[in-house]
């Protein structure tokens, strides 16, 4: 709206979106079928990040049945950094 | 003429190796001391010319037969190099025996700055070996800034006494000339030639007199303070040449700051300079009558010694550069007149380019001279006691000499420009490695670690810190986050500590109401009556009037922006925008306020600090007004559904900066934003999302909670703060706007009921305090009147869940700073409206342990008191 | 360097860092550099059954890149400073861009 003149909050990269989100909840989706979504406590260029209250989704395919339901594990964790190489997409996360 | 040149009587006395410890590289620099300049063809020995005008002839004999240029054929395989070469290599031998025989050793002309052909006829040999004299280093010797720049690396490296000796040795200056390189061999030969010009051997090399070992290394040793000399004034025993006098005009010229750095030091070097000068003295006791020398009789005055020995032997023939090249040579070298020797010495000194190596050569000598048994006749003399602690003390002496002599016996490998770059390559890598120390406290170095240094800062600096300045940083930081950072690390303690201090400013309000009671008839009454009394008029219906209107509201979700964002204010992406720019804002303005000028003492005599302090200003207002554009303070009241600002705070990092942006507020801005929140206060999910229910628990979900307690801890403190500077006037305007929004939905969350409580306590504080003129107070009265008449019917409702939960302390609060300011008939409203509250309470207290009924009838108290009554009159 | 500088305070605390082959290795964060390569002291394998592999192990140095998560103890991180030095690398980095 009003933020012209501002470089630090002028949204003229991708991962100034991304900063848009500090310390909201976000929703991350990671390689290896898993998801997170927490809030959002620090972020760097290499989609490294820290996230706090964070709940981890993974779905499992198990190799023997391969007609099932993909299982699906949850598990939480108060603050978790996660390795940026792993970071598929962050999106705002609306409950 | 001689195959070799070996030409006495013209030879060209700078040629290298024939003046062997002569700079070969002095004349090239134009140094030259003896008045020649050198040319590249006089550094050239001349050999091959020679060689190559009498070699021809020879060739003859040297490849055999007649090599005539009749053709190649006449060159055969019988290369004859027996036969006639041999008698070359005999040729050799004799010339230089005869060479020998031909020039008796003479020691003055190694004093003498003269052209001395005579001498060196010895030298040959060694010259050969003499030669690596000429390493390459010479040139650095005349490079006095390099011995600057060491100076200051040793005292950054510390002072290993091994580093002390070697810079300090090689800067020394020295009372050698620059001539006085000596190799081994060199060295050899002038005994050997010292020894066949006086036969008599030297007295103390007696045998029989077993010498501690390490003698000649104390020696060594001490030849090396020797060179150091000039740095101790008070030493016992300056070198011959040097009386201390010489000592203080020798300092200015060799500008260097370690020398004057390491004055403070000398106390502490003074004791071992003594030790290790002694067997020198002692030593020197047989010398110094041979050669008496009117200097050497100089005396430092300021000679405090322990060792009464040295007293009488004062002066000794020791030459110091001779000690340098060899100790064995003490001896001989009184046979010298000393006096010749000795101004060139004196005018050595005070050359600036002197050689380096000594210490280098020293050791040579030393390491060679080693196994000499040395025994100074005098310890005979002495009586048996002291000849035992002489030996004693010799044996200890000698232990650490040897000590010295191993740590040291690399000294002189690196010339000081080696040493020089190797240190700067040092540093260099330790300002990568930390950092350049000059950067610490400025933005830069934080820049790649702010979160470590400002951490490690708060954290109660348990972690070590390079500088300083990094300190100041951080403290500035944290003095502009400060309450921030405690608030969010204590974060349920924070919260109970502001509300405690308004719970304490309730009860004072009490107390002060409690002295003067203003309804004694209640009092009297008691309870029972009124009881019974209001048992009849249950506001049931006002009860669902209201619940109507509020239960659509707590319908709305808790996370205020959804609803807000298709209200058509602010988008929740625009709002998150919005809100970083204010952190963006923030910041610079937390760091532009580091650079604040300091005010400046006088605008005549300083325009340049009052132009910075005016630019600083104005960039100050800049910030400050881009603060305020994101915070959208400044919109419109009204337009919006929801006001933008409101919006902002309904985000939890709007709520979690605002004591931080408030710093940066003017008086007037706080009180637009106090007079925003009060105005919107019923818009504010953290109000209408948090609305309580007596009935249940608390309906809202935890993430609300959370934010609740959030905004207490973050806006709440802060605005209580605020509250606490503003006069009645004001105050009665924020209760006036209060009245004017749904007051019943406001007293029903936390959020609302705290801010009342503040608005109507401070109201009760200024009265206590006496402030307020009368038309303030009737201003007030009415608003009071006005409100309570708005908020009555809502009391039975403002309470959090059943009296079980025990969440109600802030309602207590509330209705008590409702109390104090009310009149009798307002008194008797209130307690009409929350006796059933006060019943269950003191009812649910009387199941409970002793300590939580306390707390619980305590609670009620707050409320009790400020009317004149107490639970107590209830049991 | 926003991590590197962040790892720095949680030396000596316990962490548990899941590898991106799902071991998960619990110990005591000793160091860090810039790559955000790890090393463990006195670790213990998560899943120990599972993933008998470091049993013996009781210091492990960890290539940066194979982590997928590191646990942190909330405790001992200052999320409102971590958020405040998040954006101030950001705008530095902004500021870099805008200076090419």
């Amino acid at each position: 709206m009003t933020d012209q003149g501002d470089e630090g909050a002028n949204v003229s990269e991708p991962l100034d979106l991304v900063r848009l989100l500090l310390d909201e909840f976000v929703f991350v989706k990671l390689r290896g079928d898993r998801e997170l979504k927490g809030r959002l406590c620090a972020y760097d260029s290499h989609c490294n990040l820290i996230l706090g209250e964070v709940e981890e989704t993974i779905y499992v395919v198990d190799e023997d049945e391969e007609d099932e339901e993909p299982r699906i594990e949850s598990k939480k964790s108060e603050m978790l950094f996660v390795r940026g190489d792993s970071v598929v997409l962050i999106s705002p996360h609306n409950e | 003429m001689s195959f070799f040149g070996f030409n006495n009587s013209g030879h060209n006395q700078a040629a290298p190796g024939f003046s062997q410890a002569h700079n070969p590289f002095a004349g090239l620099s134009h140094r030259d001391d003896e008045g020649e300049a050198l040319e590249f063809d006089d550094t050239y020995d001349g050999l091959g010319d020679q060689l190559e005008e009498t070699g021809d002839d020879l060739n003859d004999d040297t490849f055999g037969g007649d090599v005539a240029p009749t053709g190649h054929g006449s060159v055969g395989r019988d290369f004859d190099f027996f036969g006639q070469t041999s008698k070359v290599a005999n040729v050799i031998e004799e010339e230089h025996m005869r060479f020998a025989r031909q020039q008796p050793p003479s020691k003055v002309a190694q004093h003498t700055p003269a052209p001395a052909p005579q001498s060196y006829d010895y030298g040959y040999q060694q010259q050969q070996y003499a030669r690596p004299v000429r390493t390459g280093y010479e040139q650095y010797k005349e490079e006095p800034p390099a011995l600057d720049d060491l100076q200051v690396d040793l005292s950054l490296w510390g002072v290993a006494p091994k580093k002390q000796q070697q810079p300090a040795q090689a800067a020394a200056p020295s009372p050698a000339p620059a001539r006085k390189i000596l190799s081994v061999e060199e060295v050899e030969a002038q005994m050997r030639a010292q020894a066949k010009k006086s036969p008599q051997p030297p007295p103390q090399q007696a045998p029989g007199m077993a010498p501690p070992p390490g003698l000649q290394q104390q020696q060594y040793a001490q030849q090396q303070f020797f060179n150091n000399g000039y740095q101790y004034p008070n030493m016992q025993q300056p070198p011959q040449q040097v009386p201390p006098q010489h000592f203080a005009p020798l300092q200015p010229q060799v500008p260097r700051p370690q020398d004057t750095s390491r004055e403070p030091a000398q106390p502490a070097h003074a004791q071992p300079v003594q030790i290790l000068q002694r067997p020198q003295s002692k030593h020197a006791q047989v010398p110094s009558p041979v050669a008496p020398s009117p200097v050497n009789r100089q005396q430092p005055p300021a000679v405090q010694t322990p060792q009464g020995l040295q007293q009488p032997h004062p002066g000794q023939g020791v030459h110091p550069t001779q000690i340098l090249q060899n100790p064995n040579r003490l001896s001989g070298e009184h046979g010298q007149p000393s006096p010749i020797s000795q101004p060139s010495h004196v005018a050595a000194q005070t050359h600036p380019g002197h050689p380096a190596h000594q210490g280098h050569r020293q050791q040579q000598s030393f390491s060679q001279q080693q196994q000499a048994p040395l025994a100074p006749p005098q310890v005979a003399m002495l009586s048996k006691e002291e000849q035992d602690a002489y030996l004693a003390q010799e044996a200890k002496r000698a232990k650490r000499n040897h000590k010295i002599f191993v740590m040291s016996k690399d000294n002189g490998i690196m010339t000081p420009q080696d040493k020089n770059f190797i240190t700067r390559i040092q540093l260099q890598q330790l300002v990568q490695a930390t950092g350049n120390p000059s950067e610490f406290g400025t933005d830069q170095s934080l820049v790649e670690d702010f979160y470590y240094q400002v951490h490690s800062q708060i954290q109660g600096g348990h972690r070590q810190h390079p500088s300083q300045p990094l300190n100041n940083f951080a403290q500035t930081y944290l003095f502009q986050t400060g309450s921030r950072q405690g608030g969010m690390r204590r974060h349920n303690r924070g919260g109970d500590n502001h509300m405690q201090r308004m719970e304490q400013q309730v009860q004072r309000a009490v107390e002060a109401a409690k002295n003067k009671p203003k309804n004694k008839q209640l009092v009297i009454e008691g309870s029972l009556g009124k009881i019974s009394f209001s048992n009849a008029k249950t506001p049931k219906p006002l009860l669902n009037i209201k619940r109507t209107e509020s239960s659509g509201e707590v319908q709305r979700p808790g996370t205020g922006s959804r609803t807000q964002t298709a209200a058509g204010g602010l988008s929740r992406k625009e709002a998150l925008r919005s809100i970083e720019a204010v952190y963006d804002t923030l910041m610079k303005l937390e760091d532009h306020e580091r650079w604040r000028p300091p005010p400046p003492v006088s605008e005549v005599e300083q325009p340049d600090e009052v132009q910075k302090s005016i630019e600083w200003g104005e960039q100050t207002a800049r910030l400050n007004a881009k603060l305020l554009e994101a915070l959208k303070v400044g919109a419109p009241v009204g337009v919006y559904p929801v006001h933008p600002f409101i919006t902002l705070l309904s985000f939890n990092k709007t709520i979690k900066v605002m004591q931080r942006v408030f710093r940066h507020l003017t008086h007037q801005q706080r009180l637009t934003v106090l007079t925003l929140i009060v105005y919107s206060l019923d818009s504010m999910d953290v109000v209408k999302g948090a609305q309580v229910n007596n009935t249940n628990d608390i309906r809202f979900n935890a993430a609300m909670k959370e934010k609740v307690e959030l905004f207490m801890l973050n806006v709440m403190s802060t605005l209580f703060n605020f509250i606490g500077e503003l006069d009645l006037d004001l105050v009665a305007q924020l209760l006036e706007i209060v009245s004017d929004r749904n007051v019943g939905a406001i007293a029903k969350s936390k959020i609302g009921a705290s801010l009342l409580t503040m608005i109507l306590s401070r109201a009760e504080i200024i009265k206590h305090a006496g402030g307020g003129n009368e038309h303030s107070w009737q201003k007030w009265n009415y608003q009071y009147t006005r409100f309570f008449d708005h908020l009555a019917p809502h009391l039975p409702y403002i309470f959090p869940g059943s009296p079980t939960s025990g969440e109600d302390v802030y309602v207590w609060q509330l209705l008590a700073a409702i109390g104090i300011g009310a009149s009798p008939d307002q008194q008797q409203t209130l307690v009409l409206q929350v006796k059933d509250r006060v019943m269950d309470t003191v009812t649910l207290a009387k199941t409970l342990p002793v300590e939580l009924s306390t707390q619980r009838l305590n609670n009620v108290n707050l409320f009790m008191h400020s009317i004149g009554l107490d639970v107590g009159l209830l049991a | 360097m926003l991590f590197f500088s962040f790892f720095k305070t949680l030396i000596d605390h316990e962490v548990t860092v899941e590898l991106k082959n799902d071991i998960q290795i619990r110990g005591t964060l000793k160091s860090v550099d810039q790559y955000l390569n790890i090393k463990l002291e006195n670790i213990s394998v998560v899943q120990e059954i599972k993933y008998p592999h470091l049993s013996a192990v009781k210091n492990v140095f960890i290539r940066g890149s194979v982590v997928r998560y590191v646990h942190l103890p909330a405790a001992a991180v200052d999320v409102p400073l971590l958020e405040d030095a998040t954006r101030r690398e950001a705008a530095n980095e902004a500021r870099k861009r805008n200076e090419k």
